[in-house]
């Protein structure tokens, strides 16, 4: 049809998958930010807190403000905020500036973008938070014979998979809306900051309870006076929420539409 | 040269009917979209085959909506959009075969020129993305400038670098939205000598452009949208002289308005003539007759000529005139 046109056909496709491609690309855009400077400063706080904390007369031997500590100011603020900064950096920037254009005019999978860009946030996520939050916790346990050490790391465990779910579900915001940075926000203040703790069932549809759930159970420890919802359900609730999340990130983008050229 | 459809016909509300399409690079069948209630795009069919073609229209016609639909970003709100026969939209594999030059200026700017190259190289699974790139930069006569970071590239640069990338998978479709915009004269030349000789390699590449001489100088086809729709589509030379044959409108200061007006009107190519406080309005089939004309007209009624102005020499005035034609 149209004569000695040197198309590439799939015949010619012979380079690897573009996945570790999209994966430098998102990581290089990450690294390049000044919003990931914010991040960085923002991790330094629980950390600071802590120290001071130890270092003040009587800082000793609460077990309560241990874990007032770890719970309000890690799990409630620090863990959805980074989740947030990141979450909606990987591909809501390029929403944002429309350069996502020039990943869309390509014969790559749309699974394969969301994983790819999934995949780069959930480990810088991962490596920011857990550290921060372990170490947070151990600097408030270490040589405190009144608080029980299993603490940090029960509050490491339970960050790690709060941190999942929550990346999971700001990749899809930033699929969905070009606001996501403001709609996250309000989410995280308005119902996992407050609506959601206020009745039992809305506890289910919670990643802050799912993280406490699982940091309590992992930690052996109360955490939360009696009022965590059971660790099975944490667990589940986990994984279909990030599973969801994910099939509508896939979902949006391969829908994807863009209108003219600005 | 193929068939060009006309736009309108019959209202095609129906759901795409595939059997229709006949296979050739680029297909458009009943096409409208709209947002919301503003019509976009209203009822285009056309088809493309190898070779340059022009979409020229003012700003705002929905050029910019047709290509996003070509390039399979954009859903018809009815009609099909077809590539290679088979509906753009929702298919990445069409990416195989069409490259995109969209409007946009952002880039990434983290990347040098050859980086972002590179990476779509990579994006369509090159063999050798370097290699591959490092052609596609030459191409567009961007090596000096390659390894510098785009976001310090000029207007001109970032239009060329786009290209490159659209380039790199040797597409056999190219759409380009507006690449002319940001080019001073010399980039301008090549690039219209680059995407000549694409097109006679048996690509088939449509670019955009508010601008007439850019279409007239490197079209082989045109097609003019105005408003949404399809207001002419053929050969240039054929669009050229429907726009030269319309009514010219002038406006004329004279020492005497009405004496003039009264000797203009035994003019055979004068087909109009106002008086009004502004002047002396005329219409006029024969745009350089006119001009020509008016000066011995003048002397001869004993009238001064103060300012012989043409109206409606925007491009908009010419492209209303095709739509209502």
């Amino acid at each position: 049809m149209t004569g000695e046109v040197p198309a590439s056909g799939p015949a010619t496709v012979v380079g690897p998958r573009p996945f570790r491609a999209i994966v430098g690309s998102t990581m290089r855009s990450i690294l390049g930010r000044r919003r990931t400077l914010l991040v960085l400063l923002f991790l330094a706080v629980p950390i600071l807190l802590a120290l001071l904390a130890r270092s003040l007369p009587g800082g000793a031997g609460q077990q309560e403000a241990v874990i007032g500590i770890l719970d309000s100011l890690v799990v409630r603020v620090v863990l959805p905020l980074v989740a947030l900064l990141i979450g909606t950096a990987v591909i809501g920037a390029e929403v944002d500036d429309g350069t996502i254009v020039f990943l869309l005019v390509n014969p790559v999978a749309r699974w394969e973008i969301v994983a790819a860009k999934l995949l780069v946030a959930e480990v810088v996520t991962l490596l920011l938070v857990v550290p921060v939050t372990a170490l947070t916790g151990a600097i408030l346990v270490a040589g405190d014979p009144s608080v029980s050490s299993s603490i940090a790391t029960g509050f490491a465990a339970g960050v790690a998979v709060g941190a999942a779910v929550y990346v999971a579900i700001f990749v899809a915001m930033s699929v969905l809306t070009s606001r996501a940075l403001v709609l996250g926000l309000g989410y995280v203040l308005i119902w996992e900051g407050f609506l959601a703790s206020l009745f039992a069932g809305t506890r289910n549809l919670s990643v802050r309870e799912y993280t406490l759930s699982i940091a309590q159970q992992v930690a052996g420890v109360d955490l939360t006076a009696g009022q965590a919802i059971a660790w099975e359900l944490a667990v589940v609730m986990s994984i279909v929420v990030f599973l969801a999340a994910v099939a509508i990130a896939i979902r949006r983008l391969a829908s994807f539409s863009i209108t003219g050229g600005g | 040269m193929t068939g060009w459809p006309t736009a309108g016909g019959p209202g095609r509300r129906e759901k795409a009917d595939l059997s229709r399409l006949s296979g050739v690079p680029v297909e458009l069948v009943g096409v409208s979209r709209w947002y919301g209630n503003v019509v976009a795009v209203n009822e285009i069919t056309f088809s493309l085959t190898p070779g340059v073609t022009g979409l020229l229209g003012p700003n705002g016609a929905g050029k910019s909506t047709l290509l996003s639909m070509i390039a399979g970003l954009l859903p018809p709100s009815t009609g099909v959009v077809a590539v290679d026969g088979r509906p753009a939209w929702r298919d990445p594999s069409i990416y195989r075969r069409v490259g995109l030059v969209p409007e946009r200026e952002n880039l990434p700017g983290y990347l040098t020129g050859r980086g972002f190259v590179e990476y779509a190289a990579r994006l369509h699974r090159m063999p050798d993305p370097r290699g591959s790139a490092a052609e596609a930069v030459r191409a567009v006569a961007l090596e000096d400038a390659a390894d510098r970071s785009i976001s310090g590239y000029s207007k001109g640069m970032r239009q060329r670098i786009k290209v490159a990338a659209a380039l790199v998978h040797d597409p056999a479709i190219l759409v380009l939205d507006e690449p002319f915009n940001g080019m001073d004269p010399r980039q301008r030349l090549h690039m219209m000598g680059l995407l000549r000789s694409m097109a006679s390699e048996g690509r088939t590449i449509l670019f955009s452009s508010h601008i007439l001489e850019e279409v007239e100088r490197l079209g082989e086809r045109i097609l003019v949208v105005v408003a949404g729709r399809l207001a002419a589509s053929g050969d240039y030379r054929e669009i050229r002289r429907l726009m030269t044959d319309r009514p010219h409108n002038f406006t004329v200061r004279s020492s005497d308005d009405r004496r003039l007006a009264a000797a203009l009107l035994t003019e055979e190519s004068v087909f109009g003539v106002e008086v009004g406080s502004s002047g002396l309005a005329a219409r006029s089939a024969d745009y350089g007759g006119f001009a020509r004309s008016i000066a011995l007209i003048a002397r001869s009624a004993g009238v001064s000529l103060f300012e012989v102005v043409p109206t409606d020499e925007s491009l908009e005035s010419v492209f209303s005139y095709l739509v209502r034609r």
